[in-house]
């Protein structure tokens, strides 16, 4: 799959004989000596490993490694007895040396020959920017890395990275590839262009660059710098930084729907979907950025840690086994690390966890040499590689210190090494003490002195090579050097003299040395869908019941039907009638069928939201331009919502997640069931028709913020409808003309260029999108159908649709529908005529007539919301309870399987305590699909079990002894969407 | 205008205070209540009435009470012109909500139309907003609207916690590092408070509207609700002697119910339809707490807070509606928008309940007005006056509704 492999061979300069270009000042140092390394345990590559080899290196290179080898006449000799020697390490995702004076981007004026968007900058080259940087070099370096994958970490195409050594050395010696890979991301960064504000608005612009940019390479045009660079570019790697773990299936569809391999850049928690992430087949780089330990000595506080971030503590550790776990190959990277000194002590941590040492080892070096195509430079210790790699006191991924690490031959000494191990028992001679017992304890490194007979206590040496600093009260403070079998030196006393001692060896001191492989903690704590309160363990299953003697609101020339039963099989309604046989319904097959006795229950189709902005994550508005058809909510629902929870018990299964209302023309909706825990493509709704949300009056002037787009009047809004759609016919007309070409005319002319925002309009003057129209005031509603029929399409809904009650046989004969709030108004100005009779009143006038949320909270009393449909104007409750069921499911196209009791219809049924729009009503079992996603008796159980695994993490949280613990961090008080809401990243 | 004698018989009467009469007999003197009972215990001559009403099978109810309500001191949302809640500075106890209500709102005529017929008009923002006055929703100016003229003060005690980051990409909530700063300004203000209250000094309009929470005359309204602020703001008023304390929010109520319920506090509940505060709390918590804090023996209210309170304050029956599907019994429910809210603001010597001598301010709906559906107000007095049930809203309903 990864052609891109072969050309980054080509990209390869000759390493090997790197040359000084700058002039020297002085006399040039032309000797390079050998430097031998012996006695080690090397490993070569993460699976092969020598005992007692020897590495030589030449300058910047290998020239050897085995266990068996001559050492070269002259060679410089290390002797590493005892030690470990490793690949050095490579992080993929870095900003090391970058000059940020240096960057210059280009302006966009729209006069320049750059792409118009400041966000997309794929001309952008790291490699003019990088400088050696020896401060923040010795961060990797001190943690084992030798060469990182750096880039500017801004922008939506952020162009291309370099790959780099860790040397002093001038920059272009460096740099192994000056083009390593290409990188982007969702996050437009420091362009100070409005477009885009949301994330869906994000997706839409790398997909409109995408084909834009095949269309101008198909075209053979060359004057953007921008689209050439692209191109040129384009068989590098494509690194793409996720940042969160949602994003994944987003850029799953971006390459499928492409044809590009990317690899992404993780999160971290990839674990809370890990089926999502086996799918996308990305190779990963995973951070192990793992969260602090929470302190949670101040019950309050505590409780003020969600759930979600108690069981997200806990896991994360668990991410790379669980990785591994699935076969999923991945780098780890050292980003994201508020302090990189975590980086060996979470890596030690995951392998605790049971991430496998060679997969770590396999993940830091050959992976992404491989991933990089220079895994004949990089990642393995062998002959003719580059000379970086790391030298340890003993197992880097337990226990062993890293003295040393080398990049490009370079030598970076990260720790002396205490060649001797001096803890034991000595006894201490001088003219004063005689045979005083001296236990020196600690660490190797650190090493602690007691002398009981001068001081109970215990005090810290210094300790440097072979000399030793002891200072012990002030009746001994020495310096003194270490031998073989004995501590020699002087040590002044508290008088001021000197007395010469020696502290002999007697013998060892046994320590308890921590058996690593005992304490490996492997058992991945349970993970929900959504990894959060109320999440669940495992998905629903599809039921075969029948509920015996309920009331059954069919919404069907039935009407309501007392003391009946209905069966749901299969995911459908079965049957609907009174005294249901069970043989008759279910046939032969009658295995496992529930029978449920809903006395004094209510049954009744789920609710549908036409009208939502729950589930939606990073912007409900792309608010930057008057017309972004282009952008979809179907690309950015966020399946973690616990609104969806919630609203399931109230009875809701289907939802409309609209785009906001800050533009005339907005994104596309998506259609999805509340099916709790499964995923953002599970939950859409499949084979429906297509929607999108358009918007009058105050929001889109915007007349309560500040804003000075166009337009800024009701006048203005209609010739944005205008301009939109004849454009849009325009366009239609250049691709009819192209595709009625023979394929021999087609093959010779350049076919026009894709918009994916006219597409969309497109699809709607051919029938083959519906509008949903936020509306108040009656003159704009009118306005906008007569836009529509003049030029050829219908408005489907309108929705709030406040004054419709004016313009009630305008809209029927219109055929749109409605779909309005039961009783809100007088929030701003354009509502001050709104009235809760409008529902009655268009619905007495013919029109289909829904009433929606826009409300998370309203979301869920949306059966008391109908019932206002009752109280104001006098609907029959019939009527009333289609508004929040059957009607909707018309306006979304949906009433053929949906929005009422009928057999073959969904199995989206609801039991209800009461009349479904009795105030004393509760939605006691939601299902969906046949499925029962919410269950009144279930749900004790359910929060029980919370309760029980928040306790079980705090306290195993206020046993920790992490010393860095953080204070309360609750995910923030839910913000909710509504249309109006604006937003800005 | 002279005041009728009038008699009401037939009617369930929900006397608001936990009591309720099937088959009730109801009488009207001078405004006041007069015979409250059951129409078969009791011989009632007709002759000594103006007016009779036959009203079998109808509810009949006392005003239910919205209190801390910017109700009739703002009309439109997003139009500032018709803001008169919110005034600048942080510290503002001489502000007088009363003076800036409106009876003729067009929002106000919608509220009282579905049994809300009192409101407790309150100034909102900063630390102290002011002070808040309990009103009749009808009038003719705000003179003679009033029942309760500046009530009390309205302190908004600072999060112990506080929400960061961004709305999509969920933020964390941290602590709020301005807390004890705050607090201690807090205590600056009733220090400064209580010695001024003590003496005759030059007149300083603050100090002096604060003097009342002193000797009794107003009460304190502190809006918290996270637990440890609540008991913090206990322990300052217990400091402080301050005489009467309400809390208005108390999402955490039940977590320091001991101390309220030991310090006789009282409470005016956030509005029932909201949603949780966070993702970890029950969904069901804001439904259940009136029916806990009940069981407590915790004298509470409801209150419509939030998001278009004043428009949604029409709401206010169904919510309590909504706290009997979850286990509190009806009666007490009615009691929590009526009787409870008048004992909590002070005016339960006049209003909040059908008893004798207490004035007639209540109405009658066609079925239960708890309930959305039956919630249909035919008849409101208002001190024993009939009140018109006609508003904007029906207007407009019966223009179109006719021209169609």
């Amino acid at each position: 799959m990864r052609i891109y492999i072969t050309i980054i061979f080509l990209l390869l300069i000759n390493f090997a004989d790197a040359q000084k270009i700058f002039p020297i000042d002085g006399v040039e140092e032309t000797f390079k000596p050998v430097f031998a390394l012996t006695n080690a345990t090397i490993f070569t590559s993460y699976n092969k490993v020598i005992k007692n080899g020897v590495l030589l290196i030449k300058d910047n290179i290998i020239i050897g490694v085995d266990s068996n080898l001559n050492i070269p006449k002259g060679a410089i000799v290390y002797d590493l007895k005892g030690d470990y020697i490793y690949p050095g390490f490579i992080d993929l995702f870095s900003d090391y040396g970058i000059d940020k004076s240096k960057i210059n981007h280009n302006n966009n004026t729209n006069k320049d020959a750059y792409h118009w968007n400041q966000a997309i900058h794929p001309e952008f080259s790291t490699a003019k920017i990088f400088v050696s940087d020896s401060e923040n070099a010795k961060k990797y370096l001190n943690n084992g890395f030798t060469s990182v994958l750096t880039h500017y970490q801004d922008g939506i195409f952020r162009g291309t990275g370099s790959l780099v050594n860790l040397t002093n050395k001038q920059g272009d010696e460096n740099i192994i590839l000056n083009q390593g890979a290409t990188f982007y991301s969702f996050s437009k960064g420091t362009s100070k262009q409005r477009y885009p504000t949301s994330r869906m608005g994000s997706i839409a612009l790398i997909r409109q660059t995408l084909l834009d940019s095949e269309w101008y390479s198909n075209n053979n045009r060359k004057a953007n710098i921008s689209f050439d660079s692209f191109n040129k570019t384009n068989l590098l790697p494509k690194i793409f930084d996720i940042k969160t773990v949602l994003n994944y299936s987003r850029l799953y569809k971006i390459s499928d729907e492409f044809e590009i391999d990317f690899i992404a850049k993780g999160s971290g928690d990839e674990f809370v979907i890990i089926d999502e992430i086996i799918k996308t087949k990305f190779p990963l780089i995973v951070p192990i950025n793992f969260p602090k330990t929470y302190d949670v000595t101040n019950p309050d506080d505590a409780q003020e840690i969600s759930l979600s971030n108690l069981k997200k503590w806990e896991t994360a550790p668990y991410n790379l086994k669980i990785l591994n776990d699935n076969n999923i190959e991945f780098c780890i990277t050292s980003s994201d690390l508020l302090d990189k000194k975590d980086f060996i002590t979470n890596l030690r941590l995951a392998i605790k966890k049971g991430l496998p040492q060679d997969i770590a080892l396999k993940s830091l070096t050959s992976t992404p040499a491989q991933l990089l195509g220079v895994e004949n430079m990089l990642g393995s210790l062998e002959q003719n590689k580059l000379a970086n790699f790391i030298i340890c006191s003993s197992n880097i991924f337990e226990d062993g210190i890293i003295y040393e690490t080398w990049s490009s031959g370079e030598r970076h000494i990260v720790k002396e090494k205490i060649k001797k191990d001096i803890r034991g028992y000595y006894s201490l001679n001088s003219d004063e003490y005689k045979n005083y017992l001296v236990e020196i304890s600690g660490s190797k490194t650190k090493p602690k002195v007691k002398i009981n007979q001068i001081d109970s206590s215990s005090f810290i040496t210094k300790i440097d090579k072979n000399k030793i600093i002891i200072s012990h009260t002030n009746k001994f403070r020495s310096s003194s050097k270490i031998y073989e079998k004995n501590i020699i030196g002087k040590y002044q006393d508290e008088n001021g003299d000197f007395h010469n001692f020696v502290m002999s060896f007697d013998s060892n001191f046994v320590t308890k040395k921590e058996n690593f492989i005992q304490n490996l903690d492997t058992i991945v704590p349970s993970i929900w869908s959504p990894n959060k309160s109320y999440g669940l363990v495992e998905k629903p299953s599809e039921e075969k019941i029948i509920f015996r003697n309920a009331t059954i609101w069919t919404n069907s020339n039935l009407g309501v039907i007392k003391n009946s039963d209905v069966a749901i099989y299969k995911g459908k309604i079965l049957a609907v009638g009174k005294s249901l046989s069970v043989g008759d319904i279910f046939k032969s097959d009658t295995l496992n069928i529930k029978i449920i006795d809903a006395s004094n229950k209510h049954i009744a189709s789920g609710i549908i939201d036409e009208h939502s902005h729950i589930a939606i994550s990073a912007g409900v508005n792309e608010s930057s331009q008057a017309v972004t058809a282009e952008v979809s909510i179907a690309d950015v629902i966020n399946p973690f919502d616990h609104n969806i929870y919630r609203q399931l018990a109230g009875g809701v299964t289907s939802s409309q997640l609209l785009h906001g209302s800050a533009n005339p023309i907005g994104g596309q909706s998506a259609l999805i069931k509340l099916r709790w825990g499964a995923t953002a493509e599970e939950m859409k709704i499949k084979d429906s028709d297509g929607f999108i949300k358009f918007a009058l009056g105050e929001n889109v002037k915007q007349s309560n913020w500040k804003g000075t787009r166009f337009p800024q009047t009701r006048m203005g809004v209609e010739q944005v409808f205008y301009d939109a759609f004849y454009r849009a016919k325009n366009y239609q007309k250049n691709w009819d003309n192209y595709n009625k070409l023979s394929s021999r005319k087609k093959r010779a002319t350049s076919p026009p260029r894709e918009d994916l925002e006219l597409n969309i309009l497109s699809e709607i003057l051919n029938n083959k999108r519906f509008i949903t129209c936020h509306s108040y005031v009656e003159s704009e509603i009118n306005m906008l159908m007569h836009v529509a029929d003049s030029m050829g399409f219908k408005v489907n809904t309108f929705t709030h649709i406040l004054e419709g009650y004016k313009v009630a046989d305008k809209l029927y004969e219109h055929g749109a529908g409605g779909s309005t709030f039961s009783d809100w108004w007088a929030y701003k100005f354009e509502v001050n005529d709104a009235i809760p009779y409008n529902a009655s009143l268009l619905n007495n006038a013919k029109v289909i007539t829904a009433i929606n949320s826009d409300d998370a909270e309203m979301g869920r009393r949306l059966n008391q919301e109908a019932a206002k449909a009752v109280k104001y104007g006098g609907s029959s409750e019939e009527d009333a309870w289609k508004m929040v069921t059957l009607n909707p499911a018309k306006l979304l196209h949906l009433d053929n399987r949906m929005g009422s009791i009928e057999t073959g219809k969904d199995a989206d049924i609801v039991v209800w305590s009461d009349n479904p729009l009795s105030i004393y009503a509760k939605a006691e079992k939601t299902f969906i699909d046949g499925r029962c996603y919410f269950d009144i008796d279930s749900k004790n159980e359910i929060e029980n079990r919370d309760k029980l695994e928040r306790n079980r993490i705090i306290r195993k949280l206020s046993k920790s002894k992490d010393k860095n613990k953080i204070k309360v961090k609750r995910k923030e008080k839910e913000k909710h969407y509504h249309c109006d809401t604006l937003d800005h990243e | 205008m002279g005041q009728n004698n009038s008699l009401f018989i037939g009617g369930i009467a929900h006397l608001g205070n936990g009591k309720k009469i099937s088959n009730s007999v109801i009488s009207i003197v001078d405004g006041k209540f007069d015979i409250v009972a059951d129409l078969s215990k009791i011989r009632i001559d007709p002759e000594a009435f103006d007016t009779i009403y036959k009203i079998y099978g109808k509810h009949v109810y006392p005003s239910f009470i919205v209190p801390n309500t910017t109700l009739g001191i703002t009309e439109i949302g997003q139009v500032k012109a018709t803001h008169d809640f919110d005034e600048t500075g942080k510290v503002n106890p001489n502000i007088r909500s009363i003076i800036a209500y409106n009876p003729q709102s067009k929002i106000v005529e919608t509220v009282i139309t579905n049994g809300v017929l009192l409101a407790q008009v309150t100034p909102n923002g900063g630390l102290i907003s002011g002070q808040s006055s309990v009103m009749y929703l009808n009038g003719w100016n705000w003179e003679d609207a009033v029942c309760r003229e500046d009530d009390g003060i309205h302190l908004h005690w600072p999060s112990s916690y506080y929400n960061t980051g961004w709305w999509a990409e969920q933020g964390e909530t941290k602590k709020n590092k301005k807390y004890k700063k705050t607090i201690k300004e807090i205590h600056q203000i009733f220090e400064k408070s209580l010695a001024y209250s003590k003496g005759n000094n030059i007149m300083d309009l603050k100090m002096e509207s604060m003097k009342g929470l002193y000797n009794g005359a107003k009460t304190l309204y502190v809006h918290a609700n996270y637990a440890s602020d609540i008991s913090d703001a206990i322990d300052v008023c217990q400091l402080y002697k301050i005489k009467n304390v309400v809390l208005v929010g108390a999402e955490d109520a039940l977590k320091v119910s001991d101390k309220i319920k030991e310090n006789n506090i009282s409470i005016i509940l956030n509005r029932i339809h909201r949603l949780p505060k966070n993702e970890d709390e029950n969904i069901y918590a804001p439904f259940l707490q009136a029916k806990q804090l009940e069981e407590l023996g915790i004298l509470y209210c409801l209150s419509y807070e939030g998001d278009m309170e004043a428009m949604g304050a029409r709401n206010l029956p169904f919510t309590a509606g909504t706290t009997v599907a979850y286990g509190l019994d009806y009666e007490s429910a009615v009691q929590s928008i009526s009787l409870n809210a008048a004992k909590i603001l002070g005016v339960d010597n006049k209003i909040g309940s059908i008893e004798k001598n207490k004035e007639a301010t209540f109405f009658i709906s066609e079925g239960d007005a708890l309930d959305i559906r039956s919630n249909n107000v035919t008849q409101i007095f208002i001190k024993g006056k009939s009140i018109s049930t006609d508003n904007h809203q029906k207007r407009l309903f019966e223009k179109y509704r006719k021209d169609k």
